[in-house]
């Protein structure tokens, strides 16, 4: 009947990636490397102290990074969600801490702090078509001065583990006794887990997925990709309030003024995980794989007497590399 | 067929700068195949936006199904069982065959899409067509062919009632040909209206009952099919007969000298130990079906891809060409097949489209002397008559015709001796191939040489001196223009399957 | 609108806030970029009209209005302002980053002509034309807290501030009272270890030094050979900084790439980390704060002679907190209240034509024995 024509791209090489099982096998490998690495050169390294530390860093990077993901995805860019992180906590923090609020109320904050900066986001890039880089970047500098204006400039402490508010710290750090149980990771996990469900298996995953794929073709499928838009950056909004109260339990006080290079954490462990900037590529998981890199590096380096300033240039190296790979990856893929 | 499902009446629109639809009427009956012909630029694409809810027109009426309405969206469209399937190719790489399928309507459990059920509906779908595509493959791992036969199942997939083809054959092999010739058999039967849009002369007389004709954004007339021959049909596109006889003898002088020769190319699976010449003043025609891998041979040439082995010679002397950039040093220019991906830089203007390539001519110290490019840009649109409001106008604007011919500009401007030209009349009009035909030939005529890949044998036969054949990465054969016939050419081109 | 214009409209918004609005340092009232207060030879104060004294008025221009560093400031000008019978008006912007702000209340205060004006600088390169323009109304000039090294010539007379390297001394004399039994009885290695700032703010890196060559002054005195490594800047700077190899007291110097919380925790914690490390500074109050943090996780924190030592630098509750339970050993503090009270009297001073010259207001070692004493406890903001 049909004469059947090979579906074949363009180049029958597979690539290394490829034939290894695909990137989020060899990020874990590179994880498991990278472990293997500091605990054979640093003794230091192998305590559960270490681990806790590594996990301690890791969450507000990692739940940004989820965050960003989608708007990764679309093919487009979240840069407000480093200085936005600190800027939410602030925000809360400071009804918290000077207004007497209660904690859980300021938490609550934090998030939809969060959502609205999503919101403005959403409605710049998906309504009045504004480039994502040049959008995010405005309400960047925005939650920068929105932070220092909240607080007046001041730090905020957030109530410490023992007094009365402190009970949030427990959330991500629960000590029974002795032990010390790094409760976040499980809801990193969850969070994981649900993302994944909802880039994957609902209609405004498969549409993030579809804009970053092709933004034409989805529009005259008939879908309202501006409602796509908006949706994948109040996400990312969303998240960058859940990770400023992640920082907030962690650490002991948040100050105005920081916060410019988490977003490019997030958005390099992200990268390394397999999303690509091209749009239409990318995992949850592989994501949390991704930002684990950074966190392992960032802790474990200054473990093998590397100071600071060589840290930066190697995860400045390793976010080159992993943004070659991908590049090379949409490469092939013009060539058919 | 049946009764009357769509009656457009009156219909106008005019965009900035362009009468795009001068009272336009059109009707469709149920289980009619219905072709719709014109130049580029006659408003073909146009009208079927309007009938499909992507633009909103100035005045004028539709009526379907026996009633009045206004489709605001084209999903509005799709719901009421209008549906079309567009002349580029627009799917979401990232995203398998079925979840390409069901986009937008989405089969659900819950929150949950349903993906399983999706690829089983797909699945039928296929079988149904007589296709053979896995719903669970990724879309961009798809060969053309089949990406256009997965667009071809969402339309019909949507339960429609009219069904437009723009240019659906465009990147079908023989083969896919028949294979949606059958589907539209089948959907006449179901009394689904088609609207089919096409270039192809062959193709109306096949399939279609009727022929409308438009040209620069007015009705002409419609005539019955079978009852019309090829000069009735052009004769209301352009007004003229143009149509020529295939060439009979090699217009190239004798001795010649080599200009180009191609030696044991090898890239990949699609070039495989490509070896031929090419003279001075020639047309050499490279034939051959979808895959045969005369592209994949061009742009190998060309330096737009690495090769793995082989020699090339210009003028006699060995170049190495490892990029375009070398390719174009040595003065071979390439117009590729997907002008838009390849050829043109559409958010640009015609006159800095055309001397891209070589821009160093155009420098007055470290400026670019914009005056000297819009005057030679100036030159080529009149003597291409690329019809655009001026040299500033934003190619992306342009009819598909008249962005090929900036294409063209751009290496006519480098003054490149060796052009490869790859199907350079995909999706153009009648007039403008005339043009572009006129050109080719004057283009030999002052000492160039072209080699012209064209997938359209009447094409291939009229243009060539010499016709080189390929057939699945290797260079099956080579005819002399006086030998070559439809059958010879298509034997070259089938053979070793 | 066009896309373009609407994107340079953008652009231009972005550049103008950024010009008006950012700071830059991430500094809050403790850390202050004040150079080392190098003490300036008299200058001869402009013709300032000798004025009675009951008529003295001034203007004082803080940092940052709302902090409570400068509430203590404040309230330490206010208390001298009674004592000695002048007036004052104190001013400032809503945050450190506001310069632009702050350069016009300067320019404001000119304007109703004080006897003097006091200035703690959010960004001391603004300010030179303003300070040009005080030179020539003849109106004296007190920069407290931070010092403006470029200012013109005569314009500021004097500056009251935080010897920043005596500082860190008196934090190496409060570590040492914990200490010095452990270093002269240990067998083997020990470590003590520093957190300190990038060496862009002088101020800060000459507390994280005068910390380092004390320490390296007492483990010498009692007997050890003691070595400074780490970080290139300190060691370089550091007056002696011995030889890593045959060495039994290791100095190890650690500097994150920003001063951020997480950064300094986890460069702490690389410190802390070591078992032989016995005693650890943070030189301001979010290297402090970062020690803390890092010492979640490892609880080796405390003040007795099993545990770690360490000593921080400013206050802020976080610090307080651990200095009262004795997670950290103590810390030393600046005095926000003195520098008020000095700057009002280098000001009556400057105003009456009498020469003057820069103060160290000097920190001061507290502990949880002494943290409640009123001649420290004012100083101990939140």
């Amino acid at each position: 009947m049909s004469k059947k024509i090979q579906n074949t791209p363009g180049s029958s090489k597979k690539s290394i990636i490829q034939r290894l099982g695909g990137q989020n096998v060899v990020v874990l490998l590179i994880v498991l490397a990278l472990l293997a690495f500091f605990s054979i050169t640093s003794p230091n390294f192998r305590k559960y102290s270490t681990i806790l530390s590594i996990l301690d860093y890791s969450y507000y990077i990692t739940l940004i990074a989820i965050g960003v993901t989608f708007p990764l995805i679309t093919g487009g860019v979240d840069l407000s969600i480093g200085t936005g992180l600190i800027c939410y906590s602030l925000v809360g923090g400071y009804l918290v801490v000077y207004q007497g609020w209660p904690v859980w109320l300021g938490m609550i904050i934090c998030v939809l702090a969060g959502a609205v900066i999503g919101l403005l986001n959403g409605i710049l890039i998906g309504i009045m078509n504004l480039p994502p880089f040049l959008a995010t970047l405005c309400t960047m500098m925005m939650t920068r001065g929105l932070g220092s204006i909240s607080s007046k400039g001041l730090g905020i402490p957030w109530p410490t583990a023992g007094t009365e508010g402190g009970w949030f710290r427990t959330i991500f750090k629960l000590n029974i006794g002795d032990l010390k149980l790094p409760l976040g990771f499980l809801w990193i996990l969850l969070l994981v887990a649900l993302m994944s469900f909802v880039l994957n298996h609902t209609k405004t995953g498969r549409y993030i997925i579809a804009v970053g794929c092709n933004k034409e073709a989805t529009r005259l499928s008939g879908i309202n990709i501006k409602t796509v838009y908006i949706k994948a950056y109040i996400i990312s909004g969303i998240f960058a309030g859940l990770a400023s109260i992640a920082y907030s339990a962690i650490f002991a006080s948040v100050y105005p003024g920081t916060g410019a290079g988490f977003e490019l954490e997030g958005i390099g462990g992200a990268i390394i995980g397999g999303v690509s900037m091209t749009g239409g590529v990318g995992s949850i998981t592989g994501t949390l794989l991704g930002v684990f890199i950074i966190c392992i590096l960032k802790t474990g380096l200054p473990f093998i007497g590397l100071q600071a300033n060589w840290q930066q240039i190697i995860t400045g190296i390793v976010l080159i590399t992993a943004v070659l790979i991908d590049l090379n990856r949409n490469k092939k893929k013009l060539i058919r | 067929m049946g009764d009357l499902i769509l009656t457009m009446k009156g219909i106008d629109k005019t965009f900035p700068g362009v009468h795009a639809l001068d009272n336009v009427d059109f009707e469709l009956y149920r289980g009619e195949v219905h072709a719709l012909m014109g130049e580029n630029g006659a408003g073909k694409s146009t009208l079927m936006k309007v009938l499909t809810g992507i633009y909103k027109k100035d005045s004028g009426t539709i009526t379907y199904d026996g009633n009045v309405v206004e489709f605001t969206s084209p999903r509005e469209a799709q719901q009421a069982g209008i549906v079309i399937v567009h002349q580029e190719l627009n799917f979401l790489g990232h995203l398998t065959v079925a979840q390409n399928i069901f986009i937008g309507r989405e089969y659900m459990k819950g929150k949950k899409i349903d993906d399983a059920r999706m690829i089983e509906e797909a699945a039928k779908l296929f079988q149904r067509m007589h296709v053979n595509i896995d719903p669970t493959e990724k879309m961009s791992n798809l060969t053309v062919g089949k990406q256009q036969m997965c667009e071809i199942a969402k339309a019909i997939s949507h339960d429609a009632k009219i069904i437009v083809f723009d240019e659906p054959t465009a990147a079908l092999t023989e083969t896919e040909v028949e294979e949606l010739f059958d589907i539209i058999r089948d959907l006449k039967k179901k009394d689904i209206g088609i609207i089919y849009i096409t270039h192809r002369m062959d193709e109306v007389k096949v399939i279609t009952d009727r022929v409308s004709v438009m040209r620069d954004g007015a009705y002409v007339g419609t005539l019955i099919s079978k009852d019309s021959t090829k000069n009735d049909i052009i004769n209301l596109m352009v007004g003229r007969v143009i149509y020529e006889d295939p060439k009979t003898k090699s217009m190239v002088p004798e001795g010649a000298p080599v200009v180009l020769k191609v030696e044991n190319l090898n890239a990949g699976r699609f070039v495989q130990n490509v070896s031929f010449e090419l003279r001075k003043g020639e047309i050499l025609g490279f034939a051959g079906l979808m895959g045969s891998g005369r592209t994949e041979t061009a742009r190998a040439i060309f330096g737009a891809d690495p090769k793995d082995s082989g020699d090339i010679y210009i003028n006699g002397n060995k170049v190495d060409i490892k990029s375009p950039k070398d390719a174009v040093n040595n003065g071979i220019g390439y117009l590729s097949e997907d002008r838009k991906r390849y050829g043109i830089v559409v958010q640009r203007d015609v006159a800095e489209n055309s001397t891209m390539a070589c821009l160093d001519n155009f420098i007055n110290g470290i400026f670019i002397d914009k005056k000297k490019e819009d005057s030679e840009t100036a030159k080529y649109v009149e003597s291409l008559a690329i019809k655009t409001p001026s040299v500033d106008q934003l190619v992306v604007d342009l009819s598909g015709g008249n962005q090929q011919k900036v294409v063209l500009t751009k290496w006519l401007v480098r003054n490149c001796d060796i052009l490869i030209f790859d199907e350079p009349t995909r999706g153009i009009d009648v007039g403008a191939k005339s043009d572009i035909y006129k050109l080719m030939n004057e283009l030999v005529k002052e000492g160039k040489s072209i080699i012209m890949i064209s997938s359209e044998l009447p094409e291939v036969l009229r243009m060539s001196d010499r016709i080189v054949v390929m057939c699945e990465g290797r260079k099956s054969g080579e005819l002399s223009i006086e030998e070559a016939t439809q059958e010879k050419i298509m034997h070259l081109a089938t053979m070793g399957n | 609108m066009s896309k373009k214009l609407l994107s340079l409209i953008l652009c231009i918004v972005m550049v103008a806030s950024l010009l008006a609005g950012c700071g830059g340092t991430s500094s809050t009232p403790a850390q202050s970029s004040a150079p080392p207060a190098s003490s300036k030879p008299a200058d001869p104060a402009p013709e300032a009209k000798p004025a009675d004294d009951e008529e003295l008025n001034f203007a004082i221009i803080v940092k940052s209005y709302q902090s409570t560093y400068w509430l203590a400031a404040v309230k330490g000008a206010q208390e001298q302002m009674k004592i000695k019978g002048v007036n004052a008006t104190f001013n400032g912007p809503n945050s450190e980053s506001d310069i632009a702000d702050q350069v016009q209340m300067f320019n404001d205060a000119i304007n109703s002509k004080p006897d003097g004006i006091g200035l703690a600088a959010c960004d001391p390169s603004a300010m030179l034309d303003a300070l040009q323009a005080a030179k020539e109304a003849g109106i004296p000039v007190i920069a407290f807290d931070s010092g403006i090294p470029d200012a013109p010539a005569g314009s500021v007379l004097a500056t009251a501030s935080t010897d920043n390297y005596k500082a860190g001394v008196t934090a190496a004399e409060g570590i040492w009272t914990a200490l010095e039994s452990r270093v002269k009885n240990a067998s083997g290695k020990i470590r003590i270890g520093v957190v300190n700032q990038d060496a862009t703010s002088e101020s800060i890196t000459s507390r994280g030094l005068g910390f380092i060559d004390k320490i390296f002054e007492l483990c010498k005195a009692a007997g050890k050979s003691p070595a400074v490594v780490g970080n290139d800047y300190y060691v370089g700077k550091a007056k002696d900084k011995g030889n890593e190899g045959s060495a039994d007291v290791i100095i190890e110097v650690r500097v994150p790439s920003q001063t951020t919380t997480e950064l300094c925790a986890t460069e702490a914690s690389a410190i802390l980390n070591q078992s032989d490390t016995i005693g650890v500074f943070g030189s301001n109050q979010v290297a402090a704060e970062g020690i803390l943090t890092a010492n979640q996780n490892l609880g080796v924190l405390g003040s007795t002679d099993d545990k770690v030592i360490a000593v921080g630098f400013d206050a802020g509750s976080i610090i307080k907190a651990a200095v009262k339970d004795g997670t950290m050993y103590g810390a030393v503090t600046q005095s926000p209240l003195k520098m008020g009270e000095v700057t009002i009297d280098l000001l009556i001073a400057a105003a009456k034509g009498e020469p003057v010259s820069d103060v160290d207001t000097g920190g001061a070692w507290y502990n949880k024995d002494n943290m409640e004493d009123p001649s420290i406890a004012p100083n101990l903001y939140d």
